[in-house]
């Protein structure tokens, strides 16, 4: 990894815009868990008997990855929960993406929770996994200025910014497509 | 120096983030234009049949069985007319509450679920959902008469055949509030509430 990937004021970023994106989608499916549970059980993929354990333990460790991603004593355990939240996630997308299973609530979050599925969410996740592994390092011992908590919190806001605005051209995307039909 | 530059950090992160919200909010609005112009085309601004006024009337043959399910004749009953699909989680959600809503409110209402597309989809999802209290229509006539662009979405008809109150529904509130929009007279309670404050 080069030396710009170890400055802590980007890891600091990524981390807190992961931490902020994964808190927030837990908080989206711990508020209204039946529609969660709904969700997962659309995706078929396990069994019926385990839909509601699966539907209330996801979003914790989900919320617990992001409180982790927070703190230099948790941090690396924070990466590991994260990489296992979304690497889960992202298989179940892929999964069904393969079978053609895709006119479904991806349950992901997203912009209005309407979002179907289509290889943009593999692929926004993906770049999620890489922030992640960024935001995951402890970063070079160099020591922070005022400056570089500006730069933190801007680079944060921005990376959140551009999820969301993401994420909204992903829901726009299906209406796009009919329309052009 | 030193001074300048940070002074051009602040201003350049201020430009960044927004630049940002505005692409968000373009991005948001362009979302609002897709809904508002599909599938319709751009001048259909109306939304299907007006609180008031009669409700297209449908012969429609039930998901099961041989019988046929008659929506909008004037009858001994309300209708609550509700559309949903397999794939939309919060029509799951709502399957509990209009199963109550059945049970207690039989007296003066039916409950009628509509959806449309492959019937092998659908049928699945009627027996593991167990819905065979509820006559189901499998059809997109419904739909595209009530112009029903998102789900879940009900519509309530009253005994004479005419719309109630009608909207997206999302919560067990929001379901009750469609009675409640009948028992005052009012299209909505959002109307309602809009009366009382004119």
């Amino acid at each position: 990894m080069d030396t710009l990937a170890l400055d802590p004021v980007l890891a600091r970023a990524c981390g807190a815009a992961l931490a902020v994106v994964l808190l927030t989608g837990a908080w989206q499916k711990l508020r209204d868990l039946a529609v969660f549970e709904a969700s997962v059980d659309i995706y078929r993929l396990l069994p019926e008997a385990l839909v509601p354990l699966f539907a209330r333990a996801f979003p914790v460790l989900e919320a617990l990855a992001g409180v982790a991603l927070l703190f230099d004593t948790t941090r690396s355990a924070g990466l590991l929960m994260s990489l296992a939240v979304l690497g889960v996630a992202t298989a179940g997308v892929i999964a069904n993406l393969l079978r053609g299973h895709t006119e479904i609530d991806c349950g992901c979050g997203g912009a209005e929770g309407h979002t179907t599925l289509t290889w943009a969410l593999p692929v926004r996740n993906t770049l999620l996994l890489i922030v992640a592994v960024l935001g995951g390092q402890d970063g070079s011992g160099r020591e922070l200025l005022w400056i570089d908590y500006l730069s933190v919190a801007g680079g944060t806001l921005a990376l959140l910014g551009i999820y969301a605005a993401a994420n909204q051209l992903m829901a726009n995307h299906p209406r796009l497509i009919q329309l052009r039909n | 120096m030193n001074e300048a530059l940070m002074i051009s950090n602040v201003l350049l992160w201020v430009a960044v983030l927004a630049a940002l919200v505005g692409l968000f909010a373009l991005a948001r609005q362009i979302g609002v234009l897709y809904e508002r112009v599909a599938p319709m085309g751009a001048l259909m601004m109306d939304t299907g049949p007006k609180v008031g006024e009669a409700s297209p009337v449908f012969d429609l043959p039930a998901l099961v069985g041989n019988t046929r399910v008659t929506i909008g004749r004037p009858g001994d009953k309300s209708t609550l007319l509700f559309f949903l699909s397999p794939t939309c989680p919060v029509c799951k959600k709502l399957l509990p509450i209009l199963r109550s809503v059945n049970n207690t409110e039989k007296d003066w209402l039916r409950v009628i679920l509509t959806s449309d597309g492959e019937q092998p989809e659908h049928l699945a999802f009627y027996e593991k959902a167990d819905l065979k209290e509820f006559p189901y229509v499998l059809s997109s006539e419904p739909g595209i008469a009530y112009r029903v662009a998102k789900l879940p979405y009900a519509v309530l008809l009253n005994e004479h055949g005419r719309v109630v109150a009608k909207g997206l529904v999302n919560s067990r509130e929001q379901l009750e509030s469609l009675f409640t929009a009948k028992e005052m007279g009012v299209a909505s309670v959002q109307e309602f509430i809009d009366h009382q404050h004119a």
